[in-house]
């Protein structure tokens, strides 16, 4: 067992493996970390180098790899290589799900039977406020793209983004009814705080952190291996390089066992303080 | 001159960097290999036993440090190590012949300093093996384990001089006012001159503000 393997084992280290598949996205979310919006420079992980990920990651003992972008389904191979990523490891794709017509919809028949789910953000139960953050119609298009995944046997999670206390009692109730109506059961259901980091710093919004507070889970980018999916963030164009972990991302083993020194010394749970799990 | 890469900071600072940057500025060496910290890692812990204290006194290794600059004409370094080259005792008349300000045989006397320094050129600017004559007079002043030490110290130096060269690192404020206070101008003698051995050029640098932060 390599030492990596042990501390996750342990739960010194997470066992998610992150990838970044891309930078660029169809929307431009108002508190989006990576600054994300159609046109700016993709950053896109090659397939094979994410493949290659995905099979280092289990040898070295990780238990289940997060997709991100970015938008990743804006990559045309995605649906293929997320298939073969599924046959390694458990995979957790992060998207905006608006996307998903009748041609994306058939290209994810691959995904079948796979161990695989998708997480959806849906910010609340009324379009204006939701698209209000995340541009028009996203509140439409996710409504309608969430029970066609989940017919087709996707395991679909939504994910509610937002400053403490904006989302009242009665719009949680009537959240919380809508998903479930749309199939997805309360325990697919998280709600997260913005992180003030990227985009929302622009908009003055979300909660600090210190890396400590958060997973060290692994995550690789076109730039390098970073501490947590919150670590590869970009502002003013330009890619946070205070939870850089190493340049070096091949073999994963390299930026495994410097994550690990890392953490060393860092205290234990500080991460559910700020919920961002 | 404008660093050709980013320097960074405390905030920015990676990780695993981050050591280097908590008792304040690591300088430009160290702030610019952070952006790659996997390699700032182990080359500042190589770069610290090279060019630091060890079995070999401070003033042979400022000997080298200084004269393999200015051979390799590094703007940075040579500014960089004068002030240290005076601190380690060196005379006006040596920094200045390490400098190539003057010939070295005005600065130095001493046979052992000179085999060094006849080491240095050779190894600095030469391809291919030394020179046997430079070599044997070399180990008549100084044990294997020093020409090992001096030599990896050499080559140290060498990298450092094309990192901050290339990479137009700049000198700390410090560094400047320490400079003008002692009567240097610039960091390298005929700025704009190709060096006589090597060819290599530096930069031209505006005399009223000596070298340029």
């Amino acid at each position: 067992m390599s030492t990596v393997a042990e501390a996750i084992a342990a739960g010194e280290l997470p066992g998610r493996v992150w990838m970044y598949a891309n930078y660029n996205c169809n929307l431009a979310c108002s508190y989006c970390l990576t600054e994300s919006a159609p046109g700016v420079p993709k950053r896109a992980l090659p397939a094979d180098d994410m493949l290659r990920i995905a099979t280092e990651a289990a040898a070295l003992g990780y238990t289940n790899v997060g997709v991100t972008g970015g938008e990743p389904f804006l990559l045309g191979h995605l649906p293929t290589t997320l298939a073969s990523i599924a046959d390694v490891l458990p995979t957790f794709v992060l998207t905006n799900g608006t996307l998903f017509n009748d041609t994306r919809l058939a290209k994810l028949d691959v995904l079948a039977g796979k161990d695989i789910a998708f997480q959806i953000s849906l910010d609340s139960p009324d379009p204006d406020v939701n698209d209000e953050m995340r541009g028009p119609d996203n509140f439409a298009k996710v409504v309608d793209a969430i029970p066609r995944l989940i017919e087709r046997g996707i395991r679909v999670r939504i994910a509610t983004t937002g400053e403490p206390g904006r989302l009242s009692a009665d719009d949680h109730a009537r959240l919380c009814e809508l998903h479930r109506s749309l199939g997805v059961p309360d325990e697919d259901h998280i709600v997260r705080p913005i992180v003030r980091r990227g985009r929302a710093l622009d908009f003055d919004m979300g909660t600090t952190f210190l890396p400590e507070e958060i997973p060290a889970e692994l995550c690789i980018s076109a730039d390098g291996a970073f501490w947590s999916p919150f670590g590869p963030t970009v502002w003013n164009g330009r890619v946070d390089t205070d939870l850089l972990v190493s340049r070096q991302t091949n073999p994963l083993s390299v930026p495994a066992n410097l994550l690990l020194r890392a953490v060393g010394g860092r205290p234990h749970g500080d991460d559910v303080v700020i919920g961002i799990r | 001159m404008t660093p050709r890469v980013e320097l960074l900071n405390a905030e920015n600072a990676p990780l695993l960097a981050r050591p280097f940057f908590a008792g304040g500025d690591p300088g430009p060496i160290a702030a610019s290999m952070a952006t790659v910290p996997e390699l700032l890692d182990v080359a500042m812990p190589f770069l610290g036993a090279a060019l630091g204290p060890s079995s070999i006194p401070l003033r042979p290794k400022e000997l080298v440090i200084l004269r393999t600059s200015a051979l390799l004409s590094c703007r940075y370094c040579v500014a960089a190590h004068t002030p240290v080259a005076i601190d380690a005792g060196l005379t006006r008349a040596e920094v200045e012949a390490l400098r190539d300000e003057r010939p070295v045989v005005e600065g130095f006397t001493d046979a052992k300093e000179l085999a060094l320094l006849g080491w240095v050129d050779a190894v600095a600017t030469g391809t291919g093996p030394v020179d046997d004559a430079i070599a044997d007079e070399m180990a008549t002043h100084w044990p294997d384990h020093h020409l090992v030490e001096l030599t990896v110290l050499i080559g140290a130096t060498m990298l450092l001089n094309r990192y901050c060269s290339a990479l137009g690192l700049p000198n700390s404020e410090e560094t400047i006012s320490r400079l003008a206070v002692e009567g240097y101008a610039s960091g390298v003698v005929a700025d704009a001159e190709p060096h006589p051995t090597t060819g290599a050029t530096a930069a031209p640098v505006p005399v009223a503000v000596t070298v340029r932060p």
